[in-house]
């Protein structure tokens, strides 16, 4: 059809070589292209914004709330304005101490025993059972720890705690056996050849080569916890407005906060609302920022060990 | 004559004497794994008497209702009848809806990540969007009370009103509670997790088969449509199954919106409720064993349907990480799987 | 470079120790220091306002910390029953089953007050008249609009605007609805045979919001909407609120005159302590119809009854002096006097 020396000489100004003419069937494939390429960005962009849009709604209409007396008092009672959550901020950091006492050991030991000592099937089948456990939606969980340690007693921060650990625990575990599971095996089998007993090699090389993997598994759990309301409702929400740290008693925590304030009519509950969610965000993005820059440099220290 | 090898001693057993290392060492193994053992067992103890404890405070409303529970549309605590239809239909609804709109979505932001996004502005987006996954759901909710309502109040549901009111799902009066603001809300939960995960499998195509569809004179979307999405239909999927597990579940952020009505309605502007969000408003302040155990009945139907789900999306997502890991470790992977399964 | 790492997580959570090490020094007494003893209580939203005033001035007299958590009648039936608090909260009195699942509780009337119908309709003004039957009308889904001829002929003169009504409900076990169905019940046969009266009640059209907070939420953010609302709280939000006829023919304005004229009407204390005074009789012309007493669900026998008993006193006498400017009525000479019996006979 076209030859290829023929077109260098034929024509004179402004001919294109045939091959370089876009045909009327590449020119619909490239409007195609050009179209969903937009429509993609489009797409991606408004979504983007949208999940933007919520973030900046938190900051602004949170900013304005925020301040000393907030951080610091307690709910004012009913009809008076003021007052703050300072209850519901100690109440919260005390629970997810509590549960990350619980759910972080226990989470770091099975996924030492999945990735280091079961046999592949029995691991392959705790994981499954975990990954069931990290399927149970939040509201079943609070339930579940409302019939065995609520019911014949009372609401109390254990209740609350043990709740938040049962949803941390499959995660930590989960991201425990994978960053375990990634140490390269030159390393376990170095130091067995070396004759280190097992238990050993497992405390003293391999968990300390993952360790920041670890802390990262337990941070993304934290983070996840500390916004959770539903295991609260029911194990830990007929709280004190007082500042409290006993947790043989109920206490307050912010989500539930947020919850109780979100649905008022009053707008000074809905700027409380804000300034609350505002901290739980910020706390919450904190974690997971330090996670992530954690986890970037143990992966930088595991390729580094290959 | 020939001493016996000895391991190195760490500097905790170094001040130890040889006896008492060797009996730490005859100790330690078996120590270990008895600890680590008795860790897993915990656990596995805990999963079964969760659902052990749900089925059986269900037990009373299973025996009085059967299965015909699930198909009755009414609760009524007056004459004692309940029914999981309405809520059943609610959860379905509301999460499938959030999954159509949600998926699509994603996708788009994925290929606009791996493929469409110019280089610096590539890893500011993407941590925001997984960032945005970290979004507590109360507070999404308290946004979708305030902010969303009013908007689909006075914008959105009377320019669908006005454009498609003939169709059943947009009939009706405008409403700040119902099942649209808890499909959007839904939907926003839902697209960081399914579009984190979907990046991830897109970062795995191999870029040679990516280059040689462009070599052979494929435009990107051609390129796209027969390399990078065949290759990742699989991910893609599970990744999807994952945010729909997500969706079923939510109990906090759904109850805040959706009107706590009872009923089928085929409209999106009417009140509904769900599986969860109905436990959530109800199960403290029931007053009869009967509607305690249906509401526990409520939730072994909930614990089912998101077991099926995540158990599902587990099996495709390994299946397409294991084929991921064999291509290298990547930033982030597991990082991202961990809280992707949230 | 780990030990940097360890020394990071180290110190957050020695941070946030620290932070929780604060919070206890500037606790304020949960038992420790301070406060004596302590009260656990849950329930009714509508008592919560006058509750919270009860808070601090009784941890000054008496040194006793009152937990209340507002969660619904519904809510303070199930948790006394359970026995996971030591008193219990609801405007609905219980129900003979109710009664034999808690083994051994009595209710005790400590406060009084009403349910307002609370309404929010842009270019209606305040105090609308309606009438039992259309608010049953109203809730069955059967008067739809707001220009309906039901509602304009009680309102003559009033521009009403097409807007759809949304009723509102609770969504939890509420004893604002058990007042509202109760007297919904009363006066229309059909809502009793089909809906009746209790906590929860299968409400056929509408919204539902949790506990009293909500319902004022959803009817401020919803135009067109018409509620059920503790007074305390349409007084607080200074919501529009309808002036309901009485079985006298008139429209008196809900408020400490028409609650106390209702609650004149009853004759006298049963043993039980139920006292129900929704849709007074004619012989009431100022009584508001939807009046409701709230009581304290408390355990006969109790390990804190040492503390409950005084605490039970001073709500019925003393306390009562917080309740006016919350639009709660001095109970009556009569409901004081069974009290004052029924307190006596709790023991430890």
């Amino acid at each position: 059809m076209s030859t290829p020396g023929g077109g260098a000489t034929a024509g004179g100004a402004g001919a294109r070589h045939p091959l370089l003419v876009p045909d009327r069937r590449l020119r619909r494939r490239k409007l195609v292209n050009r179209t969903m390429e937009a429509t993609a960005t489009l797409a991606a962009l408004v979504a983007v914004a949208v999940l933007a849009l919520v973030i900046a709604s938190v900051l602004i209409k949170g900013v304005s709330a925020i301040n000393l007396d907030f951080l610091t008092k307690e709910p004012a009672p009913f009809g008076q304005s003021g007052g703050g959550i300072a209850n519901s901020i100690v109440g919260t950091v005390l629970l997810v101490a509590m549960a990350s006492a619980l759910a972080v050991p226990v989470g770091i030991l099975i996924g030492i025993h999945t990735s280091e000592f079961a046999r592949p099937s029995v691991a392959s089948s705790i994981r499954f059972a975990l990954d069931i456990l990290n399927g149970v939606p939040t509201i079943v969980t609070g339930i579940f720890v409302f019939g065995l340690l609520v019911v014949g007693h009372v609401q109390s921060g254990y209740a609350g705690a043990v709740a938040l650990a049962i949803i941390m625990l499959p995660i930590v575990a989960r991201s425990a056996h994978e960053v375990l599971a990634l140490v390269p095996s030159s390393l376990r089998e170095a130091s067995l050849a070396l004759g280190v007993p097992r238990w050993r090699t497992v405390l003293t090389v391999i968990v300390p080569t993952a360790v920041s993997g670890l802390i990262t598994g337990a941070l993304l759990a934290v983070a996840r916890v500390a916004g959770e309301t539903a295991p609260l409702l029911f194990t830990s929400s007929i709280a004190s407005t007082m500042v409290s740290t006993d947790p043989s008693k109920a206490l307050s925590s912010i989500p539930v906060r947020i919850f109780e304030l979100s649905e008022s009519p009053s707008p000074a509950e809905h700027a409380q609302a804000w300034a609350a969610a505002l901290l739980l965000i910020v706390f919450v993005m904190l974690l997971n920022v330090l996670a992530r820059s954690l986890f970037g440099r143990s992966r930088a220290r595991i390729a580094r060990t290959r | 004559m020939a001493r016996r090898a000895e391991p190195p001693a760490g500097p905790a057993l170094r001040s130890l004497s040889r006896a008492q290392r060797g009996l730490a060492d005859r100790l330690g193994e078996p120590g270990l794994r008895a600890l680590t053992w008795a860790a897993s067992a915990a656990g596995m103890a805990l999963i079964a008497l969760l659902v052990y404890k749900v089925f059986d405070q269900a037990g009373e409303s299973v025996s009085h209702f059967g299965l015909g529970f699930l198909t009755a549309n009414v609760w009524d605590p007056v004459s004692r009848r309940f029914g999981a239809a309405s809520f059943v239909y609610g959860t379905a609804v509301s999460s499938l809806l959030a999954l159509v709109i949600a998926g699509p979505l994603s996708i788009a932001i994925a290929l606009f990540l791996t493929e469409l996004a110019p280089r610096r502005a590539r890893r500011p987006v993407a941590t925001l969007v997984e960032l945005l996954a970290a979004i507590p759901s109360v507070v999404l909710g308290l946004w979708g009370i305030i902010v969303l309502a009013p908007f689909l109040v006075n914008t959105l549901e009377p320019a669908l009103h006005s454009a498609f009111g003939w169709i059943p799902l947009f009939e009706g009066s405008t409403s700040p509670f119902g099942l649209l603001p808890a499909i959007l809300i839904l939907t926003i939960m839902v697209v960081p997790i399914i579009a984190s995960v979907t990046r991830e499998v897109f970062e795995t195509v191999p870029g040679d088969l990516k280059e040689s569809a462009l070599a052979l004179g494929a435009t990107r979307w051609e390129m796209v449509r027969m390399v990078i999405l065949p290759y990742a239909k699989s991910g893609i999927v599970g990744a999807s199954i994952l945010g729909l597990g997500r969706a079923l579940g939510e109990a906090i952020a759904v109850t805040q919106v959706i009107g706590d009505a009872t009923g089928v309605h085929a409209s999106l502007f009417a009140p509904a409720d769900t599986l969860a969000s109905r436990v959530a408003s109800t199960y403290q302040g029931a007053t009869s064993t009967l509607e305690i155990s249906s509401l526990a009945y409520l939730s072994a139907i909930l614990l089912v349907l998101a077991l099926i789900v995540n158990v599902i999306a587990r099996l495709i997502v390994r299946r397409s990480t294991l084929r991921m890991r064999r291509a290298g470790p990547r930033p982030g992977l597991a990082v991202t799987t961990a809280e992707a399964e949230v | 470079m780990t030990k940097n790492r360890i020394a990071v997580a180290a110190g957050a959570t020695a941070l946030a120790l620290g932070v929780a090490a604060c919070g206890s020094s500037n606790s304020s007494p949960t038992g420790a220091s301070g406060s004596a003893d302590t009260l656990v209580g849950a329930g009714s939203t509508l008592v919560a306002p006058l509750v919270s005033q009860w808070q601090p001035e009784y941890d000054k007299k008496a040194e006793v910390a009152v937990t209340y958590g507002a969660i619904g009648s519904g809510g303070g039936i199930a948790q006394i029953t359970a026995r996971t608090v030591d008193f219990g909260a609801s405007d609905a009195p219980l129900t003979e089953d109710q009664f034999k699942e808690a083994k051994g509780v009595v209710q005790i009337p400590w406060a009084l007050a009403a349910t307002d119908m609370a309404y929010h309709v842009e270019g209606v003004p305040s105090k609308l008249k309606l009438t039992g039957p259309l608010l049953a009308e109203i809730y069955e889904g059967k008067v739809t609009s707001w220009n309906a001829p039901q509602i304009a002929s009680l309102n003559p003169g009033v521009t009403l605007p097409s807007t759809k009504i949304t009723p509102i409900h609770r969504s939890d076990g509420s004893g604002d609805t058990f007042a509202f169905t109760n007297y919904l019940s009363h006066i229309s046969p059909e809502w009793s045979s089909k809906y009746g009266h209790a906590t929860e009640v299968n409400f056929p059209v509408g919204v539902g919001a949790k506990g009293n907070s909500g319902v004022g939420g959803a009817i401020s953010s919803t135009n067109g909407a018409i509620g059920y609302i503790a007074i305390a709280y349409v007084l607080e939000n200074e919501f529009d609120f309808a002036l309901i006829k009485n079985a006298a023919g008139q429209y008196p304005e809900p408020g400490i005159p028409s609650i106390s004229a209702a609650a004149k009407t009853l004759a006298s204390v049963p043993a039980n302590n139920e006292v129900s005074i929704v849709d007074p009789p004619a012989s009431a012309p100022g009584a508001y119809p939807i009046s409701t007493f709230t009581y304290a669900l408390v355990p006969e026998e109790s390990p804190k009854a040492k503390t409950l008993k005084p605490f039970l006193k001073w709500a019925i006498t003393e306390g009562q002096t917080f309740g006016p400017k919350l639009d709660f009525a001095p109970l009556p000479a009569q409901v004081v006097k069974a009290d004052e019996a029924t307190i006596e006979k709790i023991k430890s």
